[in-house]
């Protein structure tokens, strides 16, 4: 019976229906409309717990909920450390809304429990189930295909038409997958262990590429490559300004260019009191927390599409051209020499240039330079990326009990963290911040999952090659590409060069898929192309690799919302430990103090010190500035207080006189605050 | 009375004369302008969007008053457009963003905004290479990007003013800009605070100038002790002045290279989180057609030019190219200027303005430091005397000696006594006005506005512009034609830079061919047309699927002619058109035969 509710789930799911599955009403991906009923129905049933806000609008005019869940009275909700849930950035994870909706959901039924309203009273639970809803509600289009952006529109290709080579269901399933050609040029072979797997053909082995690999479509603007200018636009995962993949597809024109991404960060400033991140979404560092140095597990991609992107690397390169004129300049060219074109690259210019062949650059720092003078260079300091090594611990402690309450073990498909939200979590805003894409694959197969294996790699992946990459100055010469002979993908450029940590996953993927019964590759099948002739079109359907059967939310939706309670559980907590004031005649009183942190986490973790992130905890006496004669001042700043106990101590001699209330105020960011009072004797 | 009327009378006279369909001579030495303006002196937020606006009201036909957002406090952001519809357009033509203040104390390139929109309009039809500017150009103003800052700077006492007003929790008290320095005496100045302690102190007054307070030296002691700037403790947590306005840096604000605040002080939690930022932002990227930026700051007199850090790398030559010789002419323009790369040459800047223009939207930009120090004694034999320490220009004293002889005490205020609430009998002063050492002296801010204009006014005639040349047509045989087609760009700047080629951030140009029954069977580039034909040689091929529709992803560079050489087939009209966002349009239309 279970099985069968499961496999329901499962059609479904692939059929793209939004119609509840049966009896269980979690047990479903939620459309844009559904979801917003679901959260305005728990503002609506518990209005003292749950608030509802519109943190802004989509370019499609959806609002952007936030939910903010805690009991009523006692400290305001903004006031109290809080943890934030959000969800879908990467439009196509959608089982991250509905973890994030079903944690919802569990905090409010649960809310009279002991163990749930204990955290409820003390802290604030804010959610963003679906932060990209209009790139989520592709889910339930007629035509699907693995799409995360949202709608602003983006000429991808730059070729001055935007929008105008998207994707065509040549086989009428409903789903855009791959298309494999037979062609001399290809790059690729058939995996001679399971025919659905394409592999690149290694010369060392003998292998002679034979296919080559497209995404599945037909060559709308005439320009040579198929589907090189999809709709939209762009992934809000990719858009935020931590390693921000500048000019790479789908992060935007510039960094916070979307409304999504700035409603965040403008929401995110405002609630300081967020204490730790919880994001669902397409990176991981709770399944394999990061190692000793701070740096997270590699990206998990499909080989077989990332291989159908690299045909179209070449897209946004089409029509540069050398530096015609140049030749002219050096005294070639013009009547002289070879006559024509002369190619002269970038780099033999800097070449001519460093040996004093060109007209003088910029001079220094005039020596009059006045009023400005003075100041000196500053050594280059470079922002962190990977996690403090003091407080790796941290994250590798809440990485145990992740994989204690999930029982997850390996990843799904992963992508880059370039320009993801959670990144901003931690390195831009200094608190705990993880990312889960909130399911796994069972344990990789022996010669899978480790990096370098098989079709492993991958070249191009991720994107396109390196040399597009900012600073990336050798668009050279002979820089007009080559169209439809794109010589089977990544051909285009010095791909791989520090693209190699991506691990290929297509088998485990497909293993996975068999075992569960998920309809989740399509067969190759023949179908006459009008450009290429007779090709195969099959692969992975999209949603069904990022996104588990909804079946499985029942079953890690209560696990997950246990962890975010666990998170909780952490948070740095101040209090005024000790307070004592003795008199020392004369009106003088000597006041001792202590101020303690009880919770587990520091009241700013190494990072968030280093990059004063977080605001130091203030502990103030509670008298007139001119009262204090020795000692410490009325205001006092601790960089970081340890947690488990951790102490500091103060000491003032004040005047005042018998029967004067004293009073101690502690105040965290991220930990509450706290004061004490005892009157003078 | 009598002499009154007469001068109406001739002034009318002159209006008329100005008017270039007039058709009349000029009679007067000195042109009458229209507008009467003040550049000797500095303007608030408020007048000097007064000014432009009556600008604006005489020259109705070629200057537009908008504003492209709101700042922090709710000021509008005032965009000034000059264009003449006329000659199309603003989408048509390249066009010139100009932008200044963005620290609410660089006050000076406000003026310059002012001056050029000013001068443009009263020259036009004057002076031909103005008219010729205004009739082929597009100029974008933003005299002031950060009016709170501008108008809080020049209303009030004007202390970090450099930062805008969006309120910053210095000290991390919770509280935001609760305890600034207070103007205790209300002359509209911060002064300093000074105790007199005969005997006592560790500060004495300078023996070779009265109005320097000195440390004084191992075992000796002075009569006065320093108390700090003017201010009491507004919060009352112990401290004084340690939570001023704002307390960031909006020129950190872009998301060019944008850093966090510990890497790149001043950044703030995100880039585009200025509301004055996102505005411009979006207004830039909503007008591709802007190819050339300059940005206002001071002082320094330095020509700036990106990448403002390091780890950016050097921009390709071909646009260093364009940089340098227009960099190297404004040196000549702007003497005491120095053209000078920002990293290499001042400082690192993470996020700043011009790297967001060039990188991330390929406009060629300069940011120049207004005013130089070196401009208070100018000669080479002033300068030679300042050598001696006991002249009294020496660099300790050239300021008070300037300030005595030609602002008559204007800039520096002395002491006086004051009664302090905490502090009691105290003196306040000792401090120089807000009006000098970062700006020029008043009677020297017209040359100051005029110079910088003529540098950019330079820059804008140098942006891009692309011409066509008569398509030449042989007829060859099998009903081939061969049509040689020259694009040139005279013009310093390319149509696109090489960076933001690169970057992929400016639409290629496009070079299209229309023929009802034309087809082109190849088309490829020469560098010589004539060489070419005195001696063929294998052409490249330009390898692009659609060749009625070329793309060219990095442009026409400056002062460059190239050919294009097409082999058509078929009959009838040809029509080539060159297309590009910052370098305008040209096309030709040719019959074969």
């Amino acid at each position: 019976m279970k099985h069968a509710i499961r496999a329901l789930g499962v059609v479904l799911l692939a059929m793209g229906l939004a119609a509840a599955a049966g009896a269980q009403d979690s047990a479903k991906y939620h459309t844009y409309a559904e979801m917003t009923a679901r959260l305005q129905n728990l503002a609506k049933t518990q209005p003292q717990l749950v608030k509802l806000e519109s943190i802004g609008k989509t370019r499609q005019n959806r609002d952007l909920w936030a939910l903010q869940i805690a009991s009523p009275g006692g400290v305001p909700a903004g006031e109290r450390p809080a943890l934030l849930i959000a969800a879908d950035f990467d439009g196509d994870h959608l089982i991250g809304s509905e973890l994030a909706l079903f944690a919802a959901e569990h905090l409010v039924k649960n809310a009279a429990k002991p163990e749930v309203k204990a955290r409820l009273d003390a802290f604030t639970f804010y959610l963003m189930p679906r932060v990209n809803p209009d790139a989520a509600e592709f889910m339930w289009a007629p035509l699907r295909w693995a799409r995360r952006t949202n709608t602003t529109p983006y000429d991808d290709d730059n070729d001055g038409r935007v929008d105008e080579d998207g994707p065509e269901d040549l086989n009428k399933d409903g789903v855009i997958t791959v298309m494999r050609v037979k062609d001399p040029n290809g790059a690729y072979i058939v995996d001679p262990e399971d025919k659905r797997v394409m592999r690149r053909a290694d010369p060392k082995k003998g292998e002679r590429g034979e296919y080559a690999l497209y995404s599945e479509g037909i060559d709308n603007d005439g320009d040579g490559f198929i589907n090189e200018d999809g709709p939209g636009g762009v992934s809000i995962n990719r858009n935020f300004m931590h390693e921000y993949p500048f000019y790479k597809p789908e992060a935007g024109r510039y960094m916070v260019s979307e409304a999504e991404t700035k409603a965040v960060l403008a929401w995110l400033v405002k609630h300081r009191n967020v204490a730790a991140i919880l994001a669902f979404g397409e990176n991981d560092n709770l399944i394999t927390p990061p190692g000793a140095q701070g740096r997270y597990g590699a990206a998990r991609t499909l080989d077989l599409n990332s291989f159908a992107d690299a045909s179209i690397a070449g897209a946004s390169k089409t029509g540069m051209i050398s530096a015609g004129g140049l030749a002219a300049l050096f005294g070639r060219g013009r009547g002289g020499g070879g006559g024509g074109e002369e190619m002269i690259s970038e780099e033999m210019i800097q070449m001519l240039m460093a040996s004093g062949g060109g007209p003088g650059g910029p001079g220094g720092r005039p020596s009059g330079a006045s009023a400005s003078g003075g100041r000196s260079r500053m050594p280059a300091r470079n922002p962190a990326t990977v996690v403090n090594t003091a407080d790796v611990d941290y994250f590798r402690q809440v990485g145990a009990k992740y994989a204690e309450l999930t029982k997850i073990r390996t990843a799904p498909v992963l992508s880059k963290p370039e320009g993801a939200f959670f990144q901003v979590g931690y390195f831009q805003f200094g608190v705990p911040s993880f990312s889960t894409p909130g399911w796994g694959l069972p344990e990789a197969p022996r010669g899978q999952g480790g990096p370098g294996t098989g079709a492993a790699g991958a070249p191009g992946a991720g994107g396109p090659p390196a040399g597009a990459g900012p600073g990336g100055g050798q668009m050279n010469a002979s820089a007009m590409p080559g169209m439809m002979a794109q010589r089977g993908g990544a051909g285009t450029g010095p791909a791989g060069a520090g693209e190699g940590e991506a691990t290929a996953i297509d088998k485990a993927m497909i293993q996975w898929l068999d075992k569960e019964k998920i309809d989740g590759f399509a067969a190759w099948t023949a179908v006459k192309h009008p450009d290429l002739g007779d090709v195969e079109i099959g692969g992975f359907k999209p949603y069904l690799t990022v996104n588990p059967p909804a079946a499985k939310i029942d079953e890690l939706g209560p696990a997950h919302a246990e962890f975010a309670l666990y998170l909780t559980s952490l948070f740095p907590k101040v209090g005024v430990a000790k307070l004592e004031a003795v008199a020392q005649g004369g009106g003088l009183y000597r006041v001792k103090a202590e101020v303690e942190n009880s919770g587990f986490w520091p009241t700013a973790m190494a990072h968030a010190v280093s990059a004063r992130a977080v605001r130091p905890t203030m502990v103030q006496l509670q008298v007139a500035p001119e009262t204090i004669l020795s000692g410490n001042s009325k205001t006092s700043f601790i960089q970081s207080l340890a947690g488990s106990g951790g102490r500091q101590k103060y000491d003032w001699l004040i005047k005042a006189k018998a029967g004067d209330p004293l009073t101690l105020k502690v105040v965290s960011q991220k930990g509450g605050a706290d004061e004490a009072s005892v009157t003078l004797k | 009375m009598k002499k009154r009327i007469a001068f109406i009378g001739w002034a009318l006279f002159a209006l008329l004369a100005v008017l270039p369909q007039s058709g009349l001579t000029q009679k007067f030495s000195d042109p009458p302008f229209k507008v009467k303006l003040d550049f000797n002196r500095w303007h608030d937020t408020n007048e000097l969007y007064a000014d432009m606006r009556k600008v604006a009201a005489a020259f109705p036909k070629f200057v537009t008053i908008s504003s492209i957002g709101k700042s922090a406090d709710g000021r509008d952001i005032l965009l000034a457009t000059i264009n003449n519809p006329e000659t199309g357009p603003e989408a048509s033509k390249a066009a010139m963003y100009i932008e200044a203040n963005v620290h609410g104390n660089e006050i000076q390139g406000g003026e310059i905004c002012l001056y050029t929109v000013w001068y443009l309009m009263e020259n036009y039809g004057r002076l031909e290479p103005i008219t010729r500017l205004v009739n082929e150009r597009v100029f974008y103003l933003v005299p002031t990007i950060n009016p709170d800052g501008r108008q809080y700077f020049l209303e009030g006492p004007g202390n970090n003013a450099r930062s805008g007003h969006v309120p910053f929790d210095d000290d991390n008290d919770g509280l935001f800009d609760e305890d600034g320095p207070n103007d205790l005496n209300g002359n509209g100045i911060i002064e300093q605070i000074r105790k007199y302690v005969p005997g006592k102190g560790n500060y004495r007054i300078s023996k070779t100038n009265p109005r320097v307070m000195e440390a004084v030296g191992f075992g000796e002691t002075g009569d006065y002790i320093m108390l700090g700037q003017e201010g009491i403790d507004d919060d009352g947590d112990g401290r004084i002045n340690e939570d001023d306005l704002g307390g960031y840096d909006g020129n950190r604000n872009y998301p060019t290279d944008w850093q966090p605040n510990y890497v790149q002080s001043g950044s703030l939690d995100y880039p585009t989180q200025l509301p004055e930022a996102r505005a411009e932002i979006e207004f830039l990227d909503a007008h591709p057609n802007i190819a050339g930026v300059q940005s206002y700051h001071n002082n320094g007199g330095m020509i700036l030019r990106g990448p403002g850090a390091e780890a950016m790398g050097e921009y390709p030559w071909s646009d260093t190219r364009a940089y340098d010789e227009l960099g190297k002419n404004g040196e000549r323009i702007l003497p005491f200027y120095s053209y000078i790369v920002l990293w290499s040459g001042l400082y690192t800047v993470h996020g700043g303005f011009i790297d967001f223009t060039n990188d991330g939207l390929g406009m060629l930009s300069f940011s120049n430091e207004l005013w130089n120090g070196e401009q208070y004694f100018t000669s080479p034999e002033l300068k030679e005397q300042q050598k001696d320490p006991a002249s009294p220009i020496a660099p300790q004293k050239s300021r008070y000696f300037f300030d005595d002889k030609l602002e008559f005490g204007d800039q520096f205020v002395e002491w006086k006594p004051f009664k302090h609430p905490a502090y009691g009998d105290v003196e306040l002063g000792g401090s120089w006005k807000k009006t000098t050492s970062r700006v020029p002296p008043r009677f020297m801010l017209e040359e100051l506005c005029h110079r910088n204009m003529a540098f950019t006014l330079y820059q804008a005639d140098e942006l891009p512009m692309i011409k066509m040349g008569v398509p030449e047509v042989q007829k060859m045989d099998g009903g081939l034609y061969r049509i040689f087609l020259e694009v040139s760009n005279p013009k310093v700047t390319p149509t696109i830079l090489e960076k933001a080629a690169q970057n992929n951030v400016v639409r290629p140009d496009l070079l299209t061919l229309e023929g009802k029954s034309v087809e082109v069977v190849s088309a490829g580039i020469l560098d010589n047309k004539e060489s070419y034909k005195i001696r063929p040689t294998i052409t490249s091929l330009i390898d692009q699927k659609n060749l009625k529709r070329i793309l060219l992803r990095n442009g026409t560079p400056g002062k460059t002619t190239r050919t294009f050489l097409y082999l058509v087939k078929g009959s009838g009209e040809v029509t080539f058109k060159y297309d590009s966002l910052k370098g305008g349009q040209a096309s030709q239309t040719v019959k074969l035969k």
